[in-house]
């Protein structure tokens, strides 16, 4: 090499040493190793291996804080409301309802559904301490409206079954009720499908619930579920005056109109109208119809009988149930990680900020110095 | 025998033949030095950033591609990072020397001259006065008296009443506290060199 600068030379003999390290590996193909005195041919892949995956598990572990931090965020927030829901129980003890009386009894606090949530429990076994009675949706003003549904199954002493429907049909009549169908079997088991005033839901449940100590028998599984149909209601109900005040304001122009071709054209325009008025009213009356009553399905078989429709499983759930379940576990885990990432980020920030506070104090200070 | 292999071809070569790097160092070794003197004004700065460059030059020689950039331009990328580096912690990394099993040398007193005799202070020179006062008492003359004064380290030493090898250790390390702050100033302390 043509300088005189020292360094310089055995710079080239230290890289001639490594080349020849390197050319001794590759004639024996070897692969040579990670810091080891050869080989740099696989040191940078490595290198940029080990880059890639510093920072995968770095991006790996900032999602699974966050979502650790999201899951906790939202159980916590889940225990805000369980409490809340307490507190709700307890004010309202000062004026004890029957559905808080029911609460108390079976010893459970249960919140209101949250709007389109389905709120459900199950019962195995005797059905003593375990149940999914709760309190009836508050209803607020008279804005909210909730369809309520119920599924109880009562297990009760052979020979008793005709006294268990008979039972059951008194039930529904003495909470203002019908029973919508019913079928049987050899006359041991049967399901019924009661219909009862949404008010009476929790004291029928409650009732269903007793006529399984009364025949001897228990609660095999209990599920309520209460769909919140509030928005639809409202929206139903904002369509129907839109479709109201169009079809005022075309019987107008029709009274107005002076060539039968405009008086024609605008009748079918009003019919076209009216026609969407009444299918409004139809769902309309439907859905208060829904709300006004709940329905509650009744289970009933003696203690020998095998149960005809073991239902849904959720230990074991069909593949469809699975793909459901799948696909809520997914956004539930996405939810999490975004809710983590909203208490991360700003954390980020902030110690973004004091980082770079420190290097230019150092830097300073190294300047200084 | 002069090999007339472009720079390119000699990186692409020398993957399967790692010695076809050594011309490639032969004919760029002393310009990056100078490149790097001249902006970190520090000869050991600058000699460990030349070992530094080269080393990762030659343990990523298999990324480079033949992309119509040239071979020197590849090699002035991997220097123009190792210096922002520099710049950015205040010191040289060793990582690609001790990756290929090189050792980490001291500069060689006679080089600190030699080195510097590639860096051109005239351009920087009022700078370096004003950024003089920002040195402790010690770096500060032995600074005034090998770069202002133009004096040898022999004569540097005397003065200071120490030994060559701590002139040349209190100048350098002056250099370089200076050169990392004309570049935190934004001063450019060098024309880029155009690769």
């Amino acid at each position: 090499m043509n300088t005189d600068i020292r360094s310089l030379q055995l710079l080239e003999r230290d890289l001639e040493a490594a080349a020849e390290r390197e050319r001794v590996h590759l004639a024996s193909g070897v692969e040579p190793s990670d810091g080891g005195p050869g080989g740099p041919r696989r040191l940078p892949r490595r290198g940029r291996g080990h880059a890639w995956r510093g920072i995968a598990a770095a991006l790996a572990a900032v999602l699974v804080l966050a979502g650790g931090i999201g899951f906790l965020s939202q159980v916590r927030m889940g225990d805000d409301a369980g409490s809340a829901g307490g507190a709700d129980a307890g004010d309202a003890s000062a004026a004890p309802a029957p559905e808080e009386q029911l609460d108390k009894a079976l010893d459970v606090s249960l919140t209101n559904p949250a709007p389109g949530a389905t709120r459900q429990g199950s019962v195995a076994g005797t059905g003593g301490s375990d149940n999914g009675i709760g309190t009836a949706p508050r209803q607020q003003g008279d804005l909210t409206k909730v369809i309520r549904d119920g599924r109880i199954g009562i297990v009760i002493a052979d020979g008793s079954f005709s006294k268990g429907v008979a039972r059951v049909i008194q039930i529904a009549r003495q909470n203002r009720g019908f029973v919508l169908e019913s079928t049987s079997r050899d006359e041991r088991s049967g399901t019924m499908t009661l219909r009862i005033p949404a008010k009476r839901f929790d004291d029928s449940m409650l009732a269903l619930r007793a006529l399984a100590g009364e025949l001897d028998g228990a609660v095999e599984f209990q599920d309520i579920s209460g769909q919140d149909v509030t928005a639809e209601f409202i929206d139903l109900g904002a369509r129907l005056d839109i479709l109201k005040e169009r079809r005022d304001l075309l019987r107008e122009l029709q009274r107005e109109a002076t060539s039968s071709n405009e008086i024609l054209r605008l009748a079918g325009l009003i019919e076209d109208v009216q026609l969407q008025i009444e299918t409004i009213q139809g769902g309309l009356r439907f859905l208060k119809d829904q709300v006004a009553e709940a329905t509650i399905k009744v289970e009933v078989r003696e203690r020998d009988v095998e149960r005809e429709d073991p239902g849904p499983n959720p230990e074991n759930p069909s593949l469809g149930d699975s793909f459901e379940l799948a696909v809520q576990g997914f956004l539930r885990v996405v939810g999490a990680v975004v809710v983590g990432l909203g208490y991360l980020i700003p954390l980020g920030a902030v110690a973004l900020v004091a980082w770079g506070v420190v290097r230019l104090v150092r830097r300073r200070d190294r300047a200084a110095s | 025998m002069l090999d007339e292999r472009t720079d390119a071809e000699l990186l692409i070569a020398s993957r399967a033949e790692p010695e076809a790097f050594g011309e490639l160092y032969r004919r760029h070794a002393e310009d990056v030095l100078r490149y790097l003197a001249r902006r970190t004004l520090d000869p050991e700065a600058a000699a460990e950033l030349t070992a530094e460059t080269f080393a990762e030059a030659f343990a990523s020689r298999a990324n480079y591609r033949d992309q119509g950039v040239d071979g020197v331009a590849w090699l002035y990328g991997i220097a123009r990072h190792r210096l922002g580096r520099f710049f950015r912690t205040g010191r040289v990394d060793a990582a690609a020397r001790r990756k290929l099993g090189m050792p980490e040398r001291d500069l060689p007193p006679d080089d600190y001259e030699r080195i510097e005799d590639l860096i051109d202070f005239a351009p920087i020179r009022a700078a370096l006065v004003e950024a003089l006062e920002t040195l402790g008492p010690d770096q500060r003359e032995a600074m005034r008296l090998r770069v202002i004064d133009g004096l040898d380290y022999a004569e540097v030493a005397e003065r200071l009443h120490c030994t060559q090898q701590s002139a040349r250790q209190r100048v350098s390390r002056g250099l370089r506290k200076v050169a990392l702050l004309l570049q935190e100033r934004g001063m450019q302390l060098a024309t880029e060199v155009e690769a």
